[in-house]
């Protein structure tokens, strides 16, 4: 290791994985100094009653560098963080697309604004506690799943650049959350029995529905008709950001077999939305943009697998570059709720090569590939 | 322990012990056999305890130009005797609901009795502020309502060390027979202070500003009615609870080296370090303007946005302050420099040095020769890191 790169930003959470990860690397021989992100305040309002954001998260990550004895410091990054990640979780919401706020934090905070903080402290390398693997092969970085394949984060990570992945650690990603755990215990560090963070960030027990209303003026989340494909009225709506593709809880449909209705999209020039039954939920195509490869892709259409959601069972699929970096994706078979707003990730076995936003679903076959 | 010890440069923070602070402290555990016993005990070591808690009371008063050491209360920290100051004020004005004004650099333990009054219906009017980081003190005649109960005003700015004119402050206050309370706890050993010679009626103090140990306040009032902060017998029924006695002795030892013949030096020494800066770093911006204390120096650099400088310096072994730290260690944007005109990102980036005012602390000027050259590498490291997009803000 050449001395002038020895020293490494390690991106603390104040949980167990970024814990490890900083000791880890420390015994390694790394010069480690750990960050933790301030990344919300309530937006001026009460903290949310979530984990993330707390003071408690901040003095946990402490504790830790502490017990280590390596500097500790809190960044301030709430307003990139409410500009980047929380105003497009809130627009997304009202353009009727179910947004992915972990992939943009990383895409936007973590992957971005931390490394300009690397910068400024003079750190080479950034580590963090993704379950994820970077491999480098004849000088081109390439991006792996984890091992453990129950806690693979790799998903939220296709916006990685070549220029990020250079400098960044994960050393999380051959081991199994057990072994985490166990190692936890080992060092000793106090963070080792605590739960793992759920959910988004800065939405509190309240939800995201109340988060919204709370943020957003009731002129601009109008309520609705709900109607079925061909146009027939079945209910009413308080709003289209309340509802997801693929939902079916809390529609209240006055119609015969209610119960066996989906969301199956939105209108959102009419403010609309439409339910139909299960089969219309499955769909194989769709258009992609802000497309995005981790190391360079020649060919303009190839075969590979895709993620349309985190918890998604990666399926076969065929993709087209379209013009700028739009892209075309044709599953083989079915895909049940693909979702505008959500990432699409694409990978070949275990390797990451990027991804896109989903914008739009077809009906059918509308681009020669 | 620390491996390395950092050049301080952050004595408006925390200024470091003062050696007859020392000396006071550990003269009276050996004295004592390290048995400080309680001061309302009636015993021999009790009343030896007590001596040395009214021997302080007459050092700090005489310290401060005042003859009547009953005049003095300790509390446990400035923010303390802020808060108790306007919190009494307030309460028992015969107006209700009473009308404060202050200003708006003032320090976080007076701003936050904004938010107690205003939940009480209370309102709040603050004395404008001009660029160069001074109140017009003057505007206070427009301010003044029927309703008004207290004025409160900060002599000495904490981040940028500007002066206030509370001698102008006073004479106004004193034209209207309204109580002025002076958070002078940055102005106690930086300049000359001598309460007969102020029309004020409630001054506020810190230990641990003046070399020291925390945990000590003081308030100094010349008005009898200061409302009860905790029910009890010490400190004249005023505040309840047994004296910290090594901190209000180590407050009195750290008075009797104050020495108004140093300030002189010091600010020669600031002034180079300020000259160095400015010919090493292009860009460079003082905030505040020249009536300001010996020791302090806000610095702005363009280009150097949020809150990495603090954090790159003390990696270089050098403690600095910017912003105001809150219960999570995250840098806010200073209020202050933000009332001065400057953005959320400039007020955060805002470099404070704070040189202390002892000899034994005071760097060397090789030290500081040094601290400017690690300035000059991290501030052009920050600006070639800080993002384009940033920068607009």
């Amino acid at each position: 290791m050449k001395e002038k790169n020895k020293k490494v930003l390690v991106a603390m959470s104040g949980g167990v994985d970024s814990s490890v990860t900083a000791v880890l690397l420390k015994n390694q021989g790394y010069d480690v100094i750990g960050v933790h992100m301030q990344l919300w305040n309530g937006g001026g309002e009460e903290k949310p009653k979530g984990r993330c954001c707390s003071t408690v998260d901040a003095n946990d990550a402490r504790k830790v560098c502490d017990q280590m004895d390596i500097p500790y410091y809190t960044v301030n990054a709430q307003d990139v963080f409410e500009d980047y990640v929380v105003n497009y979780f809130i627009h997304e919401y009202l353009q009727s697309r179910t947004p992915n706020p972990c992939a943009q934090c990383n895409n936007q905070i973590k992957f971005s604004y931390l490394f300009q903080k690397a910068d400024e402290l003079g750190c080479h390398f950034v580590a963090t506690g993704h379950y994820s693997r970077v491999i480098q092969d004849d000088g081109v970085y390439r991006l792996y799943k984890a091992m453990d394949q129950q806690k693979d984060q790799s998903y939220f990570l296709f916006g990685c650049t070549q220029k990020a992945l250079e400098r960044t650690l994960m050393p999380l990603g051959a081991f199994t959350k057990s072994a985490v755990r166990e190692l936890a215990e080992e060092f000793q560090l106090k963070v080792a029995q605590k739960p793992d963070s759920q959910e988004i960030c800065f939405i509190g027990v309240e939800g995201y529905q109340q988060f919204i209303e709370k943020k957003v003026p009731a002129e601009l989340r109008p309520p609705g008709l709900i109607q079925l494909a061909d146009g027939t009225p079945v209910g009413e709506h308080q709003g289209l950001y309340r509802y997801t593709i693929g939902q079916k809880k809390g529609l209240a449909l006055k119609t015969k077999h209610h119960d066996q209705y989906f969301v199956t999209g939105f209108d959102s020039q009419t403010q609309t939305l439409i339910v139909g039954p299960e089969k219309d939920l499955f769909r194989k195509h769709l258009i992609a943009s802000h497309a995005h490869w981790i190391r360079p892709i020649p060919s303009p259409s190839m075969h590979c697998k895709a993620r349309i959601r985190s918890q998604h069972k990666e399926s076969r699929c065929q993709v087209t570059r379209l013009e700028g970096d739009c892209i075309y994706v044709k599953f083989e078979e079915d895909q049940r709720a693909i979702t505008e707003g959500q990432a699409i990730v694409f990978y070949e076995g275990d390797e990451v090569l990027g991804g896109a936003w989903i914008d739009r679903v077809e009906p059918q076959v509308a681009y020669a590939s | 322990m620390l491996k390395k010890l950092p050049i301080y440069l952050d004595a408006n923070a925390g200024a470091p012990l003062a050696p007859s602070a020392k000396e006071v402290v550990l003269t009276f555990l050996n004295e004592s056999n390290f048995l400080v016993a309680n001061p309302s005990s009636i015993h021999a070591r009790g009343r030896h305890t007590k001596r040395a808690i009214t021997r302080a009371r007459e050092c700090v008063a005489r310290t401060l130009g005042e003859k009547d050491e009953e005049r003095i209360l300790f509390t446990s920290s400035g923010t303390e005797s802020n808060q108790w100051i306007i919190r009494s004020a307030l309460e028992k004005s015969s107006q209700d609901p009473p009308h404060w004004i202050t200003t708006p650099i003032e320090h976080d333990s007076n701003l936050q009795m904004v938010r107690w009054l205003e939940d009480r219906g209370g309102t709040v009017s603050y004395i404008p502020v001009e660029l160069d980081g001074s109140l017009n003190v003057k505007k206070l005649h427009d301010l003044i309502q029927p309703e008004t109960a207290l004025v409160s005003a900060i002599w000495v700015q904490n981040e940028t060390g500007v002066i206030n004119d509370i001698q102008e402050l006073s004479s106004i206050t004193q034209s209207y027979g309204l109580p002025l309370h002076v958070d002078a706890i940055q102005a106690w050993g930086k300049i000359p202070l001598n309460l007969k010679q102020t029309q004020v009626q409630y001054m506020s103090f810190s230990s641990h500003k003046i070399g020291g140990l925390a945990g000590t306040g003081v308030i100094w009032t010349n008005q009898k009615n200061l409302l009860p902060l905790f029910l009890g017998h010490q400190e004249k029924f005023k505040r309840g609870g047994t004296e910290n006695s090594l901190g209000i002795m180590s407050l009195a030892g750290a008075c009797l080296d104050l020495r108004e013949d140093k300030i002189a030096y010091v600010a020669s020494l600031r002034d180079r370090l300020e000259n160095a800066i400015k010919e090493k770093i292009p860009g460079t911006k003082i905030n505040g303007g020249s009536a300001r204390v010996a020791n302090t120096s806000n610095l702005s650099f363009d280009g150097v946005l949020g809150d990495g400088l603090v954090m790159a310096l003390d990696l270089s072994g050098y403690c600095v302050s910017a912003g105001s730290a809150c219960s999570s260690g995250v840098l806010e944007p200073s209020h202050t420099l933000m009332a001065m005109g400057k953005t959320r990102l400039e007020a955060m980036a805002a470099l404070r040095i704070s040189l202390p005012m002892q000899e034994l602390h005071l760097p060397s000027w090789e030290e500081l020769e040094s601290f400017v050259g690690v300035l000059g590498q991290v501030v052009d490291r920050i600006r070639n890191a800080v993002r384009k997009d940033e920068r607009k803000k």
